[in-house]
């Protein structure tokens, strides 16, 4: 009791703050970590000439549900960055539609001067397929352009 | 002259550092904010179940015929009478026949050497006009 405060009256020298100087660089650790290890599409850009339409619609369906089915102007299919013969394609997209269950959309970007047997074929295969929900993709049509045409 | 050089002057001359990392913030997070990541567009049609056919009156199709030039020929159901429009006019025409006939379906039939293109002008001609019975096939000779 004699001494003063019980002893607690001594300034501690360790500081009781969590050290704030070094939370910004420890974010951007984590940012650039985050960054670097994202993959946002598994398959790259096929050269195509995209159709255009006026009417089209964004696509109501998260990315990872939705299938992109590209076809060249010679009708050569790619999915996933591999080419496919046209009967293999019901083969390959059967199981992942089960997979997803039934929610599986497919988006067929086709080359606008691809001669549309190609396309008719590419449509069997995906009704063998069982699958319901396609969407053609095309690129939004101003309509200026469309009157000046 | 000496004694002014000799004044210690007060006012830093160094660009505070300390708020960098808050700046730095305040813009990735207004950008990740203000980002939007474009979405695909596209037309969208609904797929026949596989082994489902209906029957349809003749009388409810109208037809539409895309040759290889990109000229729709147009039939109105049994009739044999051949009208021929461009893509664009499509969609008045569409408007028109279906204001007679809530129950029409647009047959859309392409030619195999037709391009692609050509079929999406009509699509997007039909979309335009909020048709929903759509019917693609290709045409058989």
């Amino acid at each position: 009791m004699s001494m003063k405060g019980g002893g607690f009256d001594r300034k501690s020298k360790a500081s009781s703050e969590v050290p704030a100087s070094s939370l910004a660089d420890i974010a951007f650790l984590l940012l650039i970590f985050f960054m670097v290890t994202t993959v946002f599409q598994s398959d790259s850009n096929r050269p195509i000439e995209w159709p255009e339409a006026e009417a089209a619609m964004k696509i109501d369906e998260k990315q990872k549900n939705i299938l992109n089915i590209w076809m060249e102007r010679n009708g050569t299919v790619f999915m996933n960055d591999q080419p496919f013969t046209m009967p293999d394609v019901s083969a390959f997209v059967g199981p992942l539609y089960s997979m997803s269950e039934r929610s599986l959309v497919i988006s067929i970007r086709s080359d606008r001067l691809t001669p549309y047997i190609y396309v008719d074929q590419l449509q069997q295969e995906l009704v063998e397929a069982g699958v319901v929900r396609v969407v053609f993709a095309t690129q939004l049509e101003q309509s200026m352009q469309r009157e000046r045409r | 002259m000496a004694v002014l050089n000799n004044k210690k002057q007060k006012v830093s001359d160094e660009v505070p550092t300390s708020s960098m990392a808050d700046i730095a913030f305040l813009l990735l997070i207004f950008f990740l904010v203000t980002t939007t990541f474009p979405k695909d567009k596209g037309l969208a049609i609904v797929l026949p179940e596989q082994g489902v056919t209906q029957e349809i009156s003749q009388r409810n199709i109208l037809h539409l015929i895309i040759q290889p030039n990109g000229i729709v020929d147009v039939k109105r159901g049994e009739s044999q009478q051949i009208q021929q429009m461009r893509a664009e006019q499509i969609e008045g025409l569409w408007r028109q026949e279906v204001s007679q006939n809530d129950n029409l379906i647009a047959a859309v039939k392409t030619h195999p050497d037709a391009a692609y293109e050509y079929m999406v002008d009509v699509l997007d001609a039909l979309h335009s006009a909020n048709a929903e019975r759509i019917s693609l096939q290709v045409l058989e000779e």
